[in-house]
């Protein structure tokens, strides 16, 4: 058995690491709620998006705009979003597993840290890496997005694809590959765009003709990148919730680990010692007797 | 008949109200929106917006973006805005000193690097010349 030294020593360090995993706990439950408030705050442009959307889709050509244009896949340009920093469970695993699993020529745009080193280890193409801050600043995920626009329009590659962790409530992220474009058709830009703010519209209240300014196409032409800067930054906002959540959820599984270690541990340490004492009592005892 | 306008941008719904008349730069240049307005669908500009309540005229500066009037409901899509008690003229100056400085040094900068910075000059110009005007 070990001795009560050694397992107070044990007790000791272990409380320690309850105490830190219990700080970093608390951390990520704050920064849970402010990144589950950023995602709420980006639904009413979502929802305004798709109400413009609404009204140039009856409008224009869908077939006129690059961005609706259906065209052979050569290479697909994949965006994977992970964390910055480790120590949140599964989520990166996950992710990295859907990864491997795509087979097809692609290249890679990165944000995060443990992305960007999964993609250099496991020698796939990648592009470019981005990094975002905990706040995510639009500006932050417009670079990135923007980049892979100017990258699909010239050709380097055929989709834009977002690999992300989906934000569905504290305790499950699902990692979903998201097409972002080409978008197959506005009616279906639409409908994702109203299913990511949760509200379906009905008609237009005002049943004139809308007229635009300068012109529709011309509108369109404009809307499109603003569009999909828009639907990658409400990705990448997702995203950082799953990351402080699944952050949150492994600190708590690790808190209560050290706290049953603890108990285990404190167990032992009054047995030793008990046995300690015991043992002592009988030396007394027997010494006694023999004198 | 009231209008009821919304400003948003991804960040944050930065306005909301009914008003009375209100006054939107736009790429074809300003164009002041009564009740009663033709739907329509136009992008903004850089620039200032001007909200009339009752004797009460407010400014804002926004960037960038698009706007909606569908009814007597007009929604403003835009990527910067900010209301006139909200700038801070310090730190649009020095936004601008900043920026200006970026686009010195860096001759052959990322395109986009520029013209984010040349975004957040006009942005910040804008916030002053509504600041200044007032004095």
């Amino acid at each position: 058995m070990a001795s009560t030294r050694d397992i107070r020593r044990r007790i000791k360090s272990v409380k320690n690491t309850r105490q830190i995993t219990k700080a970093m706990e608390l951390v990520a439950a704050s920064k849970m709620k402010k990144a589950q408030a950023a995602a709420l705050a980006g639904r009413p442009y979502a929802q305004l998006m798709a109400d413009m959307l609404t009204a140039l889709g009856g409008s224009v050509d869908e077939s006129f705009h690059p961005f609706l244009a259906q065209r052979e896949v050569k290479t697909r340009g994949i965006l994977l979003v992970t964390t910055d920093k480790g120590l949140c469970g599964p989520l990166n695993a996950n992710l990295f597993k859907l990864v491997t699993e795509i087979k097809s020529p692609a290249k890679f745009y990165v944000i995060g840290r443990k992305g960007a080193q999964f993609i250099a280890r496991t020698q796939r193409s990648m592009v470019a890496d981005f990094t975002v801050s905990d706040r995510v600043a639009f500006k932050e995920v417009k670079a990135a997005s923007e980049f892979m626009v100017a990258q699909f329009l010239e050709g380097v590659i055929d989709t834009i694809e977002v690999i992300y962790p989906r934000f569905k409530n504290t305790l499950i992220q699902e990692p979903v590959v998201r097409p972002v474009l080409p978008l197959l058709s506005l009616k279906e830009v639409i409908a994702a765009s109203q299913a990511d703010s949760g509200i379906v519209r009905g008609a237009q209240s005002d049943d004139r003709e809308m007229l635009f300014e300068p012109s529709a196409p011309q509108v369109l032409e404009a809307l499109m990148p603003f569009f999909v800067n828009r639907y990658i930054y409400q990705l990448v906002l997702s995203a950082k919730a799953s990351e402080h959540s699944a952050r949150m959820v492994a600190m708590k599984t690790a808190k209560d680990n050290a706290t049953k270690l603890v108990g285990e541990l404190s167990l032992e340490y009054n047995k030793a010692r008990q046995a300690a004492i015991t043992q002592e009592i009988l030396e007394i005892a027997a010494s006694a007797f023999a004198a | 008949m009231a209008l009821t306008l919304e400003i948003v941008t991804p960040e944050a719904r930065v306005y909301s109200d009914t008003i009375d008349t209100v006054v939107i730069p736009t790429v074809d240049g300003e164009i002041g929106i009564l009740p009663g307005h033709i739907p329509l669908l136009t992008q903004v500009e850089h620039g200032e917006l001007r909200v009339t309540k009752g004797s009460t005229v407010l400014f804002l500066a926004v960037g960038g973006g698009f706007a909606q009037i569908s009814g007597d409901k007009i929604s403003v899509l835009a990527e910067h805005a900010i209301t006139e008690e909200k700038i801070d003229e310090k730190a649009a100056e020095q936004a601008i000193h900043r920026a200006e400085l970026a686009m010195k040094e860096a001759k052959d900068m990322d395109p986009n690097e520029f013209e984010h910075l040349q975004t957040m000059v006009r942005f910040a110009g804008t916030q002053l010349a509504i600041k200044r005007r007032r004095r």
